[in-house]
């Protein structure tokens, strides 16, 4: 590196970012090596605290630097000029934070030292502080060496935030980097547009709280299993675990609440792999704190709670490798681009299998012998060219292991479960959503088994999951409303059926009165076997998530008589099962508005080619669509973003037309990151009305659609019979013919004429004619033009090509015949506010619950 | 014999079924060769955008209609119809994903993956 002050960078920032993240980093590995001691030694206590005090102050530390730098535009620094730029909005400042591996990790990690506060906070001078906190500490060490940056033995580690532009392996290429003044001349790359959506500035901070709130009934658990003590942990993480389960579950719907205003592939629910594996941990998390409950009023369960609180925070970690490290490829729209730290992210999750097993074994021989195994096999893997052998026999002997240790240590339940009792149904519950979380997990991970296994799978389409999902909605609704009415232990089956028939009997009602007209009497009713299958499964879901909402709704009436303390669960589920139905009715009813009428129809395929999705419409023409009559009516350009301002009118009695609102779709014209399409949305009360713009051209200029001047001409190469499209007709060379015969003009060759016939039909079916003449007079070609200005098209006839009796023609189009247009997709999303109001009643109904559990522990403290 | 028992085996059942029965009905990652081979199955085809063939969309006939031509990994080129729009950006694409399968000499698409140059890897130039 040659003289650096040259350049004017400030590199003391960085050299402070730097020294912060060392700092974290060591920090983190002695408040872990510390807890870790002051199990068995409480003098070293205080070391320990004062080292994760001292993380906690490292990471503020980074981030405040990271922000610093930001805020302030320096440029000289890769995360900054990658990720911001001076032009964008400063209110996206958060998004640029977080748009790269770096800051979102960072994210992470800040919200896992400010838990880790309130826990140390919550335990102090419990039993439970120094080995809860040891994994705290530990899980930061990894997170915090996401960021290191250096190189071990040739292999990076982590990725440092703070390096210039010239240190960095990527951009150090830049040709402006050898000018000394460059920094007075450059500008960042700016952040994705696609980011700059206000619910990208709150999405990825409750998302990870969410994950980092995984982490805490993770480290109870590990702690418990180190303690040997796998009871008493149970109460105290509840709270904690149904904390997660509301941050987590409100940062998923977030996400796809960003999705449905942001991104254009027309939903809120894509089962993209990056939407997956947030939520298979939510799902796991659930069914982790419905066995505690078992465990809490019941006993038991507690093998099932210790293996799914791990198997969360595991699949945390998955999920992070999965999006982070490139394996997905094309499989997502979203994952985070590669960072070359795969091996890093596998090691890391490999790490917390191996730590959790070695707890769970509570024999010195046995653990030693785990041990060995593994660092034989991590020995294999290094040394020979057979590392997916090596993970998969590793694995393998993790998992029997871990089933040993159940037999071995863990206590078993000596009499049958009663039928007639909550916990059998709660649990079922549970292994339910963990099964559809297996299933889910299965999809996502199709391109690692082509990894893993050499094959070449495609990633599962949406109706896939879809087909597959439904079946476990409709057993977990069901379950979902009745459990409640049973006590714990026995009830008596008589007086319950009698109890839950009522509601059962109302809801099935109203769900067949509404299934019937919107799955079998329209005119989209099913006709293929799937299709039919659909329209049974949908119109069940359909009833019994109604019926867990009016259950839920009357247990929590009648039975808990409106007490709103003890109300959580009821109005859970209620959020839940109006989530559910919200999302089943504004799925399966999406209605396509924007039907083109095009008389070309190619497909023959089935309804995934369908090719009347999207509408044309032409700038100032009214036309149908759905009940409206909408008008392009112009394009205006903020910015980078174009916007298409189409307006919606509906016809009154008079035939007249009353506006009545206007959607401004846009594209975002990005020089550097593309053209990026975001939806306008029309929202009521029943309804959304979705539309993008899928193809427009995006310039403004408008004077060349008024010329009478000509387009330059395109030539085409055909025979009698052929057809050539302009853009508003079909063309046909329908004949030719000659004022000679070839023998005359072979003899005497000195006029030819040779008329060719061209049939032009326009839109409307009317027929126009062209004869465009070749002409050789003494030789010389003269080829004679037609118009037909109707269609403001222009011919000329100008070459017979003999060899193959092909002839020429080209065809030029007035520029007016270009009419600006635009093509558009929208849809109608029914009923989705059910959706989004499940979501607000089950994060409240999740929020009362956490509320009565912290009094409960208080009471019994 | 417990209850629970039972469920574990049926659990352990349903996921074996899941697994059979989805890796038949999945598509996969082929060539043109394969997918001409079977016209019936959908399958995923990756290649490039031959540049050299015209590209046709024509929204004023049919908006949902792009034909463009496509040369798979194996070097095999064939004419596309894809039933969509025609994709923003496309030719900018370095490598392109269809999902579809053939009819007769073509391949129809119903769903296209793009894969346009890195936009961290650009070579901008924002001086001058």
């Amino acid at each position: 590196m040659e003289n650096i002050t040259d350049f004017g960078e400030r590199i003391w920032a960085g050299q402070t970012g730097h020294f912060f993240i060392v700092l974290s980093f060591i920090s983190a590995l002695l408040a872990c090596i510390a807890f870790v001691l002051s199990k068995n030694n409480t003098a070293y206590l205080k070391l320990a605290r004062i080292s994760y005090n001292l993380h906690g102050f490292a990471v503020i530390g980074i981030a405040g630097t990271l922000f610093f730098m930001l805020f302030n535009h320096f440029f000289e620094y890769q995360y900054v000029y990658q990720h911001s730029n001076t032009e964008m909005n400063m209110k996206y400042i958060l998004s640029c934070f977080w748009e790269g591996q770096e800051g979102s990790f960072l994210l992470w990690t800040f919200w896992n030292v400010v838990l880790g506060w309130i826990l140390r906070w919550q335990l102090r001078n419990e039993e439970w502080e120094a080995p809860v906190m040891s994994m705290v500490a530990l899980v930061q060490v990894f997170l915090a060496s996401m960021l290191l940056g250096v190189y071990v033995f040739g292999y990076k580690i982590g990725s440092n935030p703070f390096l210039l532009l010239r240190e960095h392996e990527e951009f150090n290429k830049l040709p402006f980097l050898q000018i000394p003044n460059y920094l007075e001349k450059i500008d960042g790359r700016g952040l994705n547009p696609l980011l700059m959506n206000y619910w990208m500035t709150i999405h990825p901070p409750t998302l990870f709280l969410g994950f980092a709130s995984v982490m805490v009934p993770f480290a109870f658990s590990l702690a418990a299993l180190w303690n040997k003590k796998y009871t008493e942990w149970q109460a105290i993480a509840l709270p904690w675990t149904y904390f997660g389960v509301l941050v987590l579950g409100v940062g998923i719907l977030m996400g796809g609440a960003w999705a449905y205003e942001a991104l254009s592939f027309g939903g809120f629910w894509a089962w993209d792999p990056v939407e997956n594996s947030s939520l298979v941990p939510w799902m796991v998390l659930v069914a982790a704190a419905h066995t505690m409950i078992i465990n809490k009023n019941k006993g038991g369960s507690l093998f099932t709670t210790h293996f799914l609180t791990i198997t969360a925070f595991l699949l945390i970690l998955y999920s992070t490798f999965l999006t982070r490290s490139g394996v997905l490829g094309n499989a997502s729209v979203h994952a985070f681009t590669d960072l070359g730290m795969t091996g890093q992210l596998l090691l890391y999750l490999l790490s917390f299998v191996f730590l959790s097993v070695l707890l769970l074994i509570r024999d010195v021989l046995f653990r030693t012998t785990y041990v060995i195994l593994s660092l034989l096999t991590l020995a294999f893997a290094a040394f020979y060219d057979y590392q997916i052998i090596a993970l998969i026999v590793w694995f393998s002997a993790s998992a029997i292991i871990t089933a040993i240790c159940y037999t071995l240590y863990f206590p078993k339940e000596k009499e049958e479960e009663q039928l007639y009792s909550r916990e059998f149904w709660m649990f079922l519950g549970s292994l339910l959503l963990i099964l559809s979380a297996m299933i889910i997990t299965y999809f996502t991970s199709v391109p690692v088994i082509n990894k893993l296994f050499g094959t070449a799978y495609a990633p599962p389409k949406v109706p896939v999951y879809n087909t597959w999902v439904v079946p476990f909605a409709i057993l977990i609704m069901l379950f979902l409303a009745g459990a409640q009415f049973l006590k714990y232990k026995r009830t008596e089956s008589k007086p319950l059926l009698k109890r839950i028939s009522y509601t059962f009997v109302l809801a099935l009602v109203f769900g067949i009165v509404a299934s019937i007209p919107l799955y079998f009497l329209n005119d989209t009713a099913a006709n293929t076997a799937s299709e039919k299958w659909n329209a049974v499964s949908y119109s069940i879901l359909l009833i019994v998530s109604l019926y867990a909402v009016l259950a839920n709704a009357d247990y929590w009436m009648v039975v808990l008589r409106g007490k709103l303390r003890k109300s959580g669960a009821s109005i859970a589920h209620i959020g839940f099962a109006l989530l559910i139905l919200g999302a089943l009715i504004s799925t399966s009813k999406k209605v396509v508005l924007s039907k083109n009428t095009s008389t070309r129809k190619v497909s023959g395929l089935g309804k995934d080619y369908d090719d009347t999705k999207s509408i044309l419409l032409t700038r100032g023409d009214t036309l149908p669509m759905g009940p409206y009559f909408v008008t392009f009516s112009g394009k205006r350009k903020t910015g980078m973003d174009v916007f298409f301002d189409v307006d919606y009118f509906t016809k009154t009695k008079t035939g007249e037309l009353n506006l009545l609102f206007r959607l401004s779709p846009k594209v975002q014209d990005n020089p550097r990151m593309g053209k990026a399409p975001d939806p306008d949305t029309k929202h009521y009360l029943n309804r959304d009305l979705y539309t993008h713009v899928t193809y427009a051209d995006l310039e403004v200029d408008t004077t060349r659609a008024n010329s009478d001047a000509y387009a330059s001409a395109k030539n085409f190469i055909g025979h009698v019979g052929d057809t050539i499209f302009s853009s508003n007709a079909i063309v046909v060379i329908d004949s030719l013919y000659s004022n000679l015969s070839e023998q005359e003009y072979e003899r005497n060759d000195s006029f030819l004429v040779v008329t060719s016939v061209l049939r032009c039909v326009d839109v409307m079916n009317k027929v126009y004619f062209a004869r465009p003449k070749f002409i050789i007079q003494n030789n010389i070609i003269i080829p004679k033009e037609d118009v037909v200005n109707a269609l403001g098209l222009k011919f000329v006839f100008w070459k017979i090509n003999p060899e193959n009796g092909s002839i020429e023609i080209t065809m030029s189009e007035k520029l007016s015949n270009n009419k600006d247009f635009i093509v558009m997709e929208a849809y109608v999303f029914p009923y989705i506010n059910i959706l989004w109001l499940g979501c607000l009643v089950m994060a409240f109904g999740t929020f009362i619950a956490i509320v009565e559990r912290v009094r409960l522990l208080k009471r019994s403290a | 014999m417990k209850k629970l028992h039972i469920i574990g085996l049926l659990v352990i059942g349903i996921a074996i079924a899941v697994i059979l029965v989805s890796l038949q009905n999945t598509s996969t990652y082929a060539d043109f060769t394969e997918a001409m081979a079977n016209p019936e199955k959908e399958y995923h085809v990756v290649g490039k955008l031959d540049k050299s063939q015209p590209q046709v969309y024509e929204p004023k006939i049919n908006p949902d209609e792009f034909r463009f031509t496509m040369s798979d990994n194996a070097g095999l080129t064939k004419s596309v119809v894809l039933h969509k729009s025609k994709p923003q950006d496309f030719d900018k694409s370095e490598q392109i994903v269809l999902i579809g399968q053939m009819q007769g000499d073509e391949f129809h698409a119903n769903d296209i993956l793009m894969k346009c140059p890195s936009k961290y890897n650009e070579a901008g130039n924002p001086v001058n």
